[in-house]
C-alpha cells in the first residue's frame, strides 16, 4: 500500500509540514470563538453573561465569610428592621435575622443545587437517551420502559415523602434525590433525535469504517445533536433553579437552619410581610427573575451559535 | 474463485400489525438473489426504485441484517458478525454513498473523516497517517488546504471525491459503489466516474455500481445484473444486456434511455410503444401468479434470464429470426 499510494500520488514526507501549516492556516474558526462572536453581537446577551458569572462568583466568595449558625439566631431586637437601618442594608426578617446575609447564602445553596441537579441528571438522560435511541430493538424497549414507569411516579410526592424518610439529609442528598426524578424529560429528548440521526448516511459511512458503538454515540452523533444538548442543558438549569425554591418555598427542601431562596420567598406567605415589610421576600424574588431570564438569554446566544444559518456574529 | 459469492439473498421486513402487535407479514425487499463478484471488475446492479438494489449493496457491506442468505468471502461467511470481525471485513469492503452530504458527519473535520478507516484498521503514527490523508487529498484532486475544513465547504462533487478518498484509504478489494453519482450534475458525474475508473486501473479494485442509470452502467459495467421487485430477472455481459435483452423489463429499462437523434424520433417512439404494447399484453407471461420474478435460466454461458425455459426457448428463436 505504502508503495501503491507513492507511486500515483506526488506529495512525499518532505512535504508534510508546508502543506500542514499551509491548511491550518485556511482553516475554519473553532466553535469557542464563534459562540464569542455571537455573544459580542448581541449586547443584552452579554450583559446577561456577565450577570450570572459575576453574581455566581459573588455569592460564592461572600458565602465564605459569613457564619451560617450565628446569621440564622433569633434576634427579637431586630424584629423586621427596615433596610438601612440598624446596620442591615437589606433589613431583617421576623426572626430578626439579615435579609442580605440569608440573600447571599440562599443564593448559593440554590444555585449550587441547580448547577449539581443539572450536571448529574442532564449527563444521565442525555447517555440514557443515546444509548436508548442508537441500539433500538430489545435495548430501546427495555429502557423506554424503566423510563415509562419513572414517568408514572408522581414527582413531587415522592420527592416530598423522601425527604421526610431520610433523617439526615443535607444539599448533597437532596440533589441526589432530585437527580432520581430529573432525568426523563432529557432523555426522551435525546433519544428522539438520535432515533433519526442514526439513520444517516454518515453513521453508516462510520460502521463500514469500523468504529465501534459507542465512539459512534458519543463521538459520531452526540457532536451532532450538541446545539439540543446546549439548549435543553441551559433551560433545565433555568427550571432546576425553581424546582429547589419551589420545594423549600413548600417547606420540603433544605433543612430549616439552611436559607435558601425558597425559604426567603416563604416570608410572602405571611400578609402582614407583603403589604408593610416587602424588603423580606422581594429581593430574593427579583433575583430569580433575573437570573432565569439571563439564563435563558445565555442559551439563546448559544443556540445561535450552533446553528450557522441563525448567527449574528461576524463570520471572520 | 470469485471475490464475492452471494447466494440466495434474502432480506424480508416484518409487518406488525392487529392488537397484539404480531407479525402479520413480511415486505420482501429483496428475495433470493444469487451474483458473483470477480476480482477487478465493475458489477452493475441496475433496477427501478424500490427494487431492493441498495439494500443488496448494504448486505454485501454488512449493514443490513440479511434474513437468510451466504455470501462467501475469503471462504467465510460474512453474514455473522463474527466473520466480519475476524476477517476485519470492511478493511477489504468498503461503501460509496449515494448523498455525499450526508455520509460525511458534518462536524468533524476532512482530515478526520478520511483517516477515520485507517485509525481503525491500520496502526499508523501521527505523521505517518497526515501523509497518507494528504496523499488520498492529492490522488482525489483536492489541495491540502481541504485538511482541516469541514464538509459544508465542499461542492457537491467535491464531497463526492472525499467519499471516495475515505472508501480507497485502506486499499480495499471491493467498493459498494451505491448510486455514487445520481446525486450530482452530468459534468460533474463525469469526473467522478473516470476518476473511480482510474483508480480502479490502478489499485485493482472491484465495484459493485448500482445505478438505475443505464447509460452510467454501460460506461462503468462488464457485467450487468438487472433487479426488479427483489428478485433478479436477467443477468449477463455488456453486450448480452444491451444488444440481446430478453425480458421484458430489461427492455422495457432500455427502450427508456433518451435518444437525443432528433431525425429518428419517429421511430424511437413507435420502439417504445411497441414495447410498452407488448408489456402490457404480456405481463402474465413474464411474471407468475404473484406478479414475481421467474427462477434465473441460463441460455448461454455468460447470459441468464427469469423466465420459464418453454418461454426462452420461443423468444431466443424469435430473436435469432430478428437477427438473420
Amino acid at each position: 500500500m505504502e508503495e501503491n499510494l507513492n507511486k500515483h500520488s506526488n506529495i512525499s514526507a518532505a512535504d508534510l509540514d508546508r502543506l500542514t501549516k499551509e491548511a491550518n492556516e485556511e482553516a475554519t474558526p473553532s466553535s469557542a470563538k464563534i459562540i464569542w462572536n455571537e455573544f459580542k453581537a448581541d449586547k443584552p446577551a452579554m450583559a446577561a453573561l456577565i450577570i450570572i458569572i459575576a453574581f455566581i462568583i459573588f455569592v460564592m466568595i461572600a458565602s465564605l465569610f459569613i457564619d451560617t449558625p450565628k446569621m440564622m439566631e433569633t434576634n427579637i431586637l431586630n424584629y423586621n428592621a427596615a433596610p438601612g437601618s440598624n446596620g442591615f442594608l437589606l433589613g431583617a426578617d421576623t426572626g430578626g435575622r439579615s435579609v442580605g446575609q440569608q440573600l447571599i447564602v440562599g443564593a448559593r445553596n440554590s444555585i449550587g443545587i441547580a448547577i449539581g441537579l443539572t450536571i448529574i441528571s442532564s449527563t444521565f438522560g442525555i447517555c440514557w437517551g443515546l444509548i436508548s435511541g442508537y441500539f433500538n430493538g430489545y435495548i430501546d424497549w427495555g429502557m423506554q420502559r424503566v423510563y415509562d414507569f419513572m414517568m408514572m411516579l408522581p414527582m413531587t410526592m415522592m420527592i416530598i415523602v423522601l425527604v421526610t424518610i431520610i433523617k439526615n439529609y443535607n444539599a448533597v442528598t437532596l440533589t441526589l434525590i432530585f437527580s432520581i426524578f430529573y432525568w426523563e424529560g432529557t432523555s426522551r429528548l435525546i433519544r428522539s433525535r438520535t432515533l433519526s440521526e442514526s439513520e444517516k448516511d454518515y453513521v453508516a459511512a462510520s460502521k463500514t469504517s469500523g468504529t465501534g458503538s459507542f465512539k459512534i454515540i458519543f463521538h459520531e452523533i452526540m457532536p451532532n445533536i450538541s446545539s439540543l444538548i446546549i439548549v435543553d442543558t441551559t433551560l433545565s438549569f433555568a427550571e432546576n433553579i425553581g424546582v429547589e425554591t419551589g420545594l423549600s418555598y413548600l417547606g420540603f427542601g433544605l433543612p430549616l437552619q439552611t436559607p435558601s431562596l425558597g425559604t426567603l420567598i416563604a416570608n410572602a406567605n405571611d400578609p402582614n410581610n407583603i403589604t408593610q415589610y416587602w424588603w423580606t421576600w422581594l429581593p430574593a424574588a427579583l433575583l430569580i427573575i433575573v437570573l432565569c431570564l439571563s439564563i435563558s438569554y445565555v442559551g439563546q446566544v448559544v443556540r445561535r451559535a450552533a446553528d450557522a444559518s441563525q448567527r449574528h456574529g461576524a463570520a471572520d | 474463485m470469485s471475490l464475492v459469492e452471494i447466494k440466495d439473498l434474502k432480506v424480508h421486513y416484518p409487518i406488525r400489525s392487529g392488537f397484539w402487535n404480531r407479525v402479520t407479514d413480511s415486505v420482501k425487499a429483496v428475495d433470493g438473489i444469487s451474483f458473483n463478484i470477480e476480482a477487478g471488475e465493475t458489477y452493475g446492479l441496475v433496477g427501478e426504485s424500490g427494487s431492493g438494489k441498495s439494500t443488496t449493496g448494504k448486505s454485501v457491506v454488512g449493514l443490513e441484517k440479511v434474513t437468510s442468505s451466504s455470501i462467501m468471502y475469503k471462504g467465510k461467511d460474512i453474514t455473522k458478525k463474527a466473520n466480519r470481525k475476524s476477517l476485519d471485513y470492511n478493511h477489504d469492503v468498503q461503501m460509496i454513498f449515494q448523498d455525499s452530504l450526508s455520509s460525511l458527519n458534518p462536524r468533524k473535520r476532512i482530515e478526520d473523516i478520511i483517516a477515520e478507516p485507517l485509525r481503525n484498521f491500520e496502526n499508523l503514527s501521527k505523521d505517518e497517517e497526515k501523509l497518507r490523508v494528504l496523499q488520498l487529498l492529492d490522488i482525489v484532486g483536492l489541495d491540502a488546504d481541504a485538511l482541516y475544513k469541514y464538509p459544508h465547504q465542499f461542492s457537491g462533487g467535491q464531497r463526492q471525491r472525499i467519499g471516495v478518498a475515505r472508501a480507497v484509504a485502506t486499499n480495499p478489494k471491493l467498493i459498494i459503489a451505491d448510486e455514487p453519482v445520481s446525486a450530482l450534475d452530468l459534468s460533474v458525474q463525469a469526473q467522478v466516474l473516470n476518476f473511480m475508473k482510474k483508480i480502479q486501473r490502478e489499485f485493482g479494485i472491484s465495484y459493485l455500481f448500482i445505478s438505475h442509470d443505464l447509460g452510467v452502467v454501460r460506461h462503468m459495467c462488464n457485467n450487468i445484473a438487472i433487479m426488479n421487485r427483489g428478485r433478479l430477472v436477467e443477468i449477463g455481459t455488456r453486450d448480452d444486456i444491451y444488444n440481446h435483452p430478453l425480458h421484458i423489463y430489461t427492455k422495457r429499462l432500455l427502450a427508456a434511455i433518451p435518444e437525443t437523434n432528433v431525425n429518428d424520433r419517429a421511430k424511437h417512439r413507435a420502439n417504445r410503444l411497441a414495447v410498452e404494447e407488448v408489456y402490457r399484453e404480456q405481463q402474465d407471461k413474464y411474471y407468475d401468479d404473484e406478479g414475481k420474478a421467474y427462477p434465473l435460466v441460463q441460455i448461454s454461458p455468460t447470459h441468464s434470464v427469469a423466465l420459464p425455459e418453454d418461454v426462452a426457448k420461443e423468444l431466443i428463436l424469435k430473436e435469432g429470426e430478428v437477427q438473420a
